[in-house]
This record gives structure tokens, sequence and C-alpha cells, in this order.
């Protein structure tokens, strides 16, 4: 390619080929890295907008993750909050309910050790590590139920670790939440 | 003659490897840093410098609404895995002196014969969360709450290291021909429950979670019925509830019955 | 002329000894998770095995075989015998001495932390400790690769380094640079928690040195490989090398790129900045060019090969390989191989596709497709290539090879293909059993039980390929001649100083490291409140 020897023509031309498919090489992983930017922009996934931290030693005691305000919130503008954390072997609340067609933005934190939170059908995947909140805003579109397992190691008793999202209509929803402050699916 | 320099200017690769990866690395920080932030409305960025920060990772603090408060008392421990695991012989011998006064219930070498837990051999952050759960109200007993209403935090402390340190005594309901049921051994994973050894010290250790084995089957039979109903709730962030609640009447029987049975 | 052979034959046979222990741990636990099983045992013997199966696939067997192959490569590229060898015994018998130190504890269950380590979970010290050892022991390695080369250059100024050598000293520095990570967070956060020294650890920061060391020490596990693809094929199969230049700046672009990427696994993570993760997507997107530049140089090169043999059409010359060489078989399983796992890199690079299946099957399965598939089938290759240069002796039993290799390759197919697709189902990682009768999970049964049978043919190839080094010990001796590298097309008199040298490199791939990795892990250590309990593993305590 740049070296000067005297194979010459078909030096030249083997170069050539080669140049040929290094811009093709280029071009496919801009293209790759152009449509990751783009897509991510125009639809809803991004990574976390903001590093936030919490003590998972208090997490029980005060603060927003305290039990009692632990599951759905209705925000004034509609939106829903969900607020859960991942402990050695259960999320609490365990079964976590959501409302239709309503942005949805999901508040956890890890109480002990490294956890995931996947919701089974959906694309809605995330860390909780002790110390950070993960906040993941997102959508359901159709009533149904979801398992909700922990994707990461986290003990002994990791396969253990299942919980449930129920989506439920819009509406019924919203009179489930004229009712009470918090809601979850737990019986 | 190949005594063209490495580091200058002049020589191609040089310049356009550097000039390459500075320019790659500026661009991707300026999309990543600075474009992309703000081309998401729903961030509420207030500006380019508030957008860099965010990206890059500056830890903030997001305003929530006050939190809805419970309308019950809940424990007040901080668990943490090494919590009371030194001895202290002083700890240990001003226990041994308390104890003289739990040894009603819970018998003289911390066994006992009326269904109340064997203290003797229980880890000592265990016990001492307990005393305090009773103490506090976050967990209420009839017999408990007066005697932990009177006890301060050292003595708490002091006792749990005592029994900590007596030797487990196995239970006169020793039978090792009982075989573990699979709730016990690989626990029910799709209604959330993970095997009872798994924190409860038989294959691992979590911190707050007592060693069962020698347990009277009332007794654990009568906690996971309460767990299950609600009805105790000093389980930090549910994590019994959580448990209990999706176990069957017979798996509750199932468990009491083999861990009264295990040393 | 190899004059270290005893050297690098206790490399190889170390690293294919655990690689075969670790073997079976992986078929057990495909069996044992699978719904072939009633799922009746102790979930922690599961996770034991996955820690010991994690350990020695990921850090001893591609260690011993990178230090193995290096050192053979060093000798034979150089021409002259290796400089040091009393150090790289002592770097041998620190690696076997870590392995040993390090499986003990796993073995008695005081270690399940997995080989990715996740604090705050934190085990018995001498796990870590064995694997610091390890890693201590490869460095001596990359030492010494060093200053091998160094000697030859100041006795050949001006000339072309060795293809082979170049690469495998790009390899060395690779390592040496991108294991810092993860010893930092070993040193520094889990061994003083782990020795009682301290009672907390960010587990945040722990895991941003660890995805430092975690991307680009699959590329330290994948340079044997692409030495073998570049300087071992062409020539095992007739041919020549169709570009000496475009195999440096590939090896090149895999030390600068390769390790500033790390913050791709942490995409999910809510620790690390959005900003941050989209450059180091970028940069992972960039990691990509040298392996298709690599494929393209490769497949040229075969299709010279060919033609010298007669292969005519725009793709019939593919028949007039010489398949029956087993060199030429792995290559090619290799490359489809890389081909499927390559794409489904491709897939986990980008956030948006990566939110579908992390940490769930897909993932398992990419790794061993690309890693257990495309990379260890080479180590086949290196291994039967090297063999008769190392004991004297004949390695004929070539249908026994082209068997194990077409093993080893449907094994993989059957094993990882499945696994994807239980993946894209959401099937989580890393539990020890699932209960397929539930509605959520029966979907995946089938495909699980699949996976299995994928493993008991891998269980298989393994067997067969210690059985072909074995019997290579025993074959009637021969001389082979002196151990060579492919040729280029064009041979090059002169090559650039920048496709000659490594400083510049280096200091791209140091620069890169500190612009994308500097800010988040200083923000991550200044921060006080994140460091949170740790939580000791391992019964009863």
């Amino acid at each position: 390619m740049t070296t000067g020897t005297d194979h010459g023509i078909g030096e030249a031309v083997a170069a050539r080929i080669e140049q040929r498919w290094a811009i093709l090489s280029i071009v496919i992983v801009g293209v790759l890295v152009g449509m990751a930017a783009f897509i991510g922009i125009h639809q809803a996934t991004m990574p976390q907008g903001h590093v936030e931290t919490a003590d998972p030693r208090t997490l029980h005691l005060s603060g927003e993750f305290i039990e009692s305000n632990l599951g759905s919130e209705v925000e004034p503008d509609g939106s829903v909050t969900v607020r859960a954390i991942g402990q050695q072997y259960s999320f609490t609340p365990q079964c976590v309910l959501v409302p239709t067609e309503t942005p949805v933005t999901f508040r956890t934190t890890s109480a002990d050790v490294v956890h995931g939170l996947l919701i089974e059908a959906t694309n809605i995947n995330v860390m909780l590590v002790p110390g950070y909140v993960s906040v993941l805003p997102t959508r359901f579109k159709a009533p149904r139920e979801h398992v909700m397992p922990c994707q990461e190691f986290c003990g002994i008793g990791h396969q253990g670790m299942w919980g449930k999202v129920k989506v439920i209509d819009k509406a019924a929803f919203a009179k489930l939440a004229a009712a009470r402050r918090r809601l979850t699916c737990v019986d | 003659m190949s005594e063209q320099k490495l580091y200058s200017f002049r020589n191609p690769w040089f310049s356009a490897s550097v000039g390459i990866t500075i320019v790659l690395a500026v661009l991707s920080a300026l999309a990543g840093l600075i474009w992309l932030p703000l081309a998401q409305s729903d961030l509420k960025l207030s500006g380019i410098w508030d957008a860099i920060c965010s990206a890059a990772g500056v830890p903030r603090v997001s305003t929530q609404a006050p939190s809805l408060q419970p309308d019950f008392k809940i424990s007040n421990v901080v668990m943490t895995s090494e919590m009371l695991t030194r001895k202290d012989a002083v700890s240990i011998g001003r226990g041994a002196t308390l104890a003289q006064r739990c040894a009603i219930c819970h018998g003289p070498q911390g066994v006992s014969d009326a269904h109340s837990p064997n203290l003797a051999g229980q880890f000592a952050a265990v016990t001492y969360k307990e005393l305090v759960d009773f103490k506090t109200g976050a967990r209420v007993s009839v017999v408990m709450s007066p005697f932990a209403a009177s006890m301060s935090n050292q003595d708490m402390l002091d006792v749990a290291a005592y029994y900590a340190f007596l030797p487990r005594v196995p239970s006169n309901n020793l039978d090792p021909t009982i075989p573990a049921p699979p709730i016990v051994v690989t626990g029910a994973p799709m209604r959330n429950i993970a095997p009872c050894g798994s924190c409860h010290g038989d294959t691992d250790t979590k911190a707050g979670s007592p060693w069962l084995g020698g347990q009277s089957a009332v007794y654990i039979k009568a906690q996971l019925q309460a767990f299950a109903s609600g009805a105790r709730r000093n389980d930090i962030s549910q994590q019994m509830r959580n448990i209990a609640r999706h176990m069957t009447p017979e798996e509750i029987d199932q468990v009491a019955r083999y861990y009264e049975a295990q040393p | 002329m190899l004059t270290s052979k005893r050297l690098i034959l206790a490399h190889f046979w170390l690293a294919f000894a655990a690689f075969g222990l670790a073997l079976v741990l992986g078929a057990w636990q495909m069996f044992v998770r699978s719904p072939l099983n009633a799922w009746h045992f102790n979930p922690e013997f599961y996770y034991r095995s996955v820690t010991a199966h994690g350990s020695i696939m990921g850090y001893v067997l591609p260690t011993l075989v990178a230090m193995g192959f290096g050192y053979a490569i060093s000798e034979a590229a150089l021409e002259k015998p290796l400089l040091g060898r009393r150090w790289a015994w002592t770097g041998f018998w620190l690696v076997a001495a870590g392995a040993v130190v390090a499986m003990i504890p796993v073995s008695l269950g005081w270690a399940s932390v997995l080989y990715t380590f996740y604090p705050p979970m934190v085990g018995n010290p001498f796990y870590y400790i064995g694997v610091v050892m390890v890693v201590v022991g490869s460095w001596i390695w990359v030492a010494l690769m060093s200053i091998n080369l160094a000697a030859w250059k100041r006795d050949n100024p001006g000339k072309p380094v060795p293809l082979a050598m170049f690469a495998n000293v790009a390899g060395s520095y690779l390592w040496g640079w991108t294991a810092v990570g993860a010893a930092l967070e070993i040193i520094f956060q889990i061994l003083p928690v782990a020795l009682g020294l301290r009672g907390t650890i960010d587990a945040g920061l722990a895991r941003v040195f660890f995805s430092w060391t975690l991307h680009a020490i699959v590329y330290f596990w994948l340079i044997p490989t692409y030495i073998a693809y570049y300087t071992i094929f062409p020539r095992a199969i007739g041919g020549r090398l169709y570009s000496d230049a475009m195999a440096r700046i590939s090896f090149i672009l895999f030390l600068v790129v390769a390790m500033p990427i790390g913050v791709h696994h942490l995409f999910t993570d809510p620790q690390v900045g959005a900003g941050f993760k989209f450059m180091h997507s970028v940069f992972t997107g960039l990691v990509a060019l040298p392996t298709l530049l690599t494929v393209f140089t490769i497949c040229a090169s075969a299709e010279i090969a060919s033609r010298l043999r007669g292969g005519s059409g725009a793709f019939g010359w593919v028949k007039a390989l010489p398949w029956a060489n087993p060199i030429m078989l792995a290559t090619a399983l290799s490359l489809v191989m890389l081909g499927f796992g390559g794409a489904g890199g491709l897939i986990n690079m980008s956030y948006q596709l990566d939110a579908s299946i992390h940490n769930t099957q897909w993932i398992t399965g990419h790794f061993h497709l690309i890693f257990g598939g495309a990379i260890v089938i080479m180590y086949f290759a290196i291994a039967y290539d090297l063999w008769p240069h190392l004991t004297g002796r004949a390695l004929d039993s070539f249908g026994l090879m082209r068997t194990q290799l077409w093993l080893w390759f449907i094994g993989m197919i059957v094993t990882t293909f499945p696994w994807h697709y239980v993946g894209v189902l959401g099937m989580p990682r890393r539990m020890a059993f699932y209960d397929y009768a539930n509605p959520a999970i029966s979907p995946q049964a089938f495909s699980v039980s699949m996976s299995v049978i994928g493993g008991l043919i891998l269980l298989i190839s393994g067997a067969l390929f210690l059985a072909v080094l074995i019997r290579g010990h025993r074959a009637p001796g021969t001389d082979v001649g002196p151990y060579q590298f492919a040729v280029a097309v064009h041979v090059p008199a002169r090559i650039p100083v920048a496709l000659n040298s490594f400083g510049l490199w280096l200091a791209l791939m140091v620069g890169l490291t500190v612009v994308n990795y500097g800010y988040p892990i200083a923000q991550l250590m200044v921060l006080p409140e994140t460091s949170v309990p740790a939580v000791y593993v391992g019964a009863g305590r």
C-alpha cells in the first residue's frame, strides 16, 4: 500500500481494492452509529439523563423509597411514577400496577447488591446498583401481565427473584388511583 | 530510508491518526454531551452547561414530592452484613447478667420450652434488631414489648452478643430423616420465593435473617402467617411479606416442621 | 527454530487441561438448569460452577494460550531463542499457582461471586488474590514480549518487524493496559473489603473499573485468533497473505480502540452519564472496522491460494480450497461463527437494541458463539499447527482433527442459536433453574433443551481435541523443519515507522482512555455517599 517495492501494477491494483473495501467498511460503521443516534432522539429509549444517588442503608427510613411511598403514583400532569426497590430476593412492590397509554417513569434502586430489572415482552431493562437511582421513562400499550425477573446475579437466591407487572386499562387505573395514593397489585 | 520521524506532523500516519482520533473524540463528545441531551425535551435541561453536566454524570438530586408516610411504625434498624459480627467479651458478660430476665420464657440456656424462639446461637444482629423493633413498636408483642421498653440500646447490644455467643443446643425435635421439602430447597421461583437457606444461613446468610434450625414449629408457623397477613411488618421493605404471602398453608406447615427438626 | 518447547507446551497443556475441566462444568450447568433436569438441587452448586467455569474460561485458558503462543511467535518470527526464559517460567508458575489459589475457595463454596466479581457481594479474599496472581504472571509475559522485540530491533535497525511478532506485541500491550482496570478494582476496592480492612465499597465505580477490562479482554482473547488468520492460515493452505500493511493496521486499530469502549457494558447502569455512554458507543462502532478489514483480507488470501491451485469462477474458487486441511476447515468455520457473533455484537453495541436483550440469555449465547466458537476454534488450530514443532512428532490424524472441528462448530451452533432465541424471549441470565411449567417460561423450554444437546456435542469435541494432542505426543518422531509464518504477496522491504512501532498507538490508546474514562472514574471516586456496605457471601457466617 505504501511501500517502495517494485511489484508495480499488481500491488497498485491490490491496494486500490483494499482502499475501496476500507472506505465501504467505514461507511457501514458510520451508518450504524448515525442510525443509533438518530433513532435515539426520535424514539423513546435513551440512556438515563441524570445520575442520582441514594443510600441503600437508609432507604426504608427516609426519602422516596420508604415502604409506604413505593408503588405507582399519579403525578399532577397525569403521568405515572413507579417507585420500586430490588433487594435479596424480591422487588418491592412485588407486583407493579401501571396504566396503558400513559407516560410511566420507573424510579428504582437497590437495597443491597446489584440487581437487574427486566420486564418480559418489553424493552424495559435496567440495572439496580446500590448507591444510585435508576430512572427509566416508558409506556405500556395494551393490558396484560408481564413477569419481571431480576436479570443479574444477586446471590444464591437469584433464581427466585421474579416479580410481576400488571398493565390495566387507563380508566380502571384512574378509578383505583382516586381511592389510594400509591398503587400496587400485591393482593 | 526509514528515518522518518514518527512524532511529527509531516508524517502522514501521525497526522492522520492523531487528527482522526481527535476529531472523532470531539465530535462524539459534542454529540453526546451537548446535542443529544438538549434534543431530549423531557430532560428539562436549563442550557448547555446543564446538559454537559447531566450527560457527563454529575450527580444531582431530583426534587420529588414529599414521600407518603406510613401509618404504622416501621423498623428503623440499619442492617449491614458485618453488623455485630465481632465478639466483644465485655458486652457478652453484661449480656449474660441481663439475660437472666429472659430465661423465664427463652430458657436458661437460651433454649425455650414455651414456643418462644430459641435464642442460643442466634445471629446477634437478628436478636438486636427484634429487640429494637419491639421497643419502637415496629413489632408488637404483648409479652416482649414491655421487656424491650425498659432496655437501653447498649442493653440490647449486650443481650444480643451474649445469645450469639451461646452454643446452639440441638433441639429435642432433631430428626435428620425428614426430607427437605421442595419449598425449602428450591423455593418457588414464579411465586417469588427463594430457597429459605439462601438467606437464613443454610447456604448463605442475609443480614437480619434469623437462623431457623431448631426453632419451635409453632413459632415459625405463627410468624409466617403474621407476615402473610401483614400483621407483622417489621421486615425491612417487605422482604419477608413478599415471600410469606405466596406460601400455601401446607408449605408453611412443611417449613415449620422441617426447621424444627434441624440442628 | 523453537528452543523453548517445554515452556510453550507447559502453557498449552495447563490451558487445555483447565479448559477440559471447565467444559465439563459448562455442560453440567446447561443440563442442570434445563427442563431435562428435575430442579430439586441446591442452587449454590450452580453458582459455584459458573464462577469456576467463567474464571477458567475467561482468565486461565486464553491467558495461557496467548502466553504460550506468544513465546512461540517470539522465537519463530524473530528467529532467536527467547530472552528471559527463567522469567517466563516464573510467569507460568505464577499463573498456575494463581489458578489453584483462586479455585480452592471457589470449589469450597466460599467465593460464588461469578467471574465478574460483582461487588458489593464479596467472597473469600483468596479467590481475588488468585486472580491477581494470574494477571501478574501474564504481565511478566507482556514485559518479555517487549524486551524480546526491542532486542531484535536493536540488532535489525530499520527492518520491518515480522507481522506475527508485531501483532503479538500489540496484543500484549493491549492486555497490559486493559488488565489495569480490573486490577484497580480488585486491589483498591475489593481486597480491602474481603480482608476486612474496610466495610464499604462503591459498586458503581467497581463496575466502571471492570468495564475498562471487560471489553478489551475479549480482544486480548481474539488476537491470537487473528494472528492465526493472518500468519498461519495463508501459509497452511499454500497461499500468501493478501496484504501485510492492512494486517498491521487492523492490529493497530485493535490496540487503540479496543479498550476505551467498555462503558457499552454499562448502558443500562445508573452511575455513568448518557454522554459517555454515547461516546463509548461511537468508538465501539469503530472497533468493528478492523474485523471488517480482516474478513476481507483473509478471504482474499484464501482466494489467492485457491486460484494458485486452479480454482476459477467468481465464487467457484471456494471449492478448490484444500478442505482436507484442518487449518482450512477451522478458519472457515471460525469466520462463519465470527459473522454471526459479530452481527450479534453490533446489536449489543447500540443502546436501543441492547435494551431488549441486556442481561438475557442472548448475551450468554453471543459470547459463547464469538469466544467459545470463533476464537477458541482457532486456538485448536493454533495447537494443531504448532504441535509437531513442539513435540518433534507427526500430527497427522487429519480425519480426527476435522471431525473434532466439525463437532465443535456444530455443537456451538446448536448450543448458541437457541440461546440467542430464548434471550430475545426475555429469559434472564444466571439463574440456577427455571420453572418451565409456568406459561411465561414454557415457550423457552424446547430451545433450552436443544442447547443442552449442543453442550454434549461440545463435550465430545473437547475430548477429541485432547485425544489428538495426547496422541501427538506418542506419534513417531519426525523433523518438521523450522516454524514458518505466512508471507505477504507483496513483501515489504521497508514499511512506515508508524506501522513498525507502537509509541504513537500506545499514546493514542492511553489518551482515549483518559478522555473516555477519566471523568467517569474521577467523578465516582470523589463521591463519598455511594460507598455501600459490603455483602459477604459464603455460608453460615
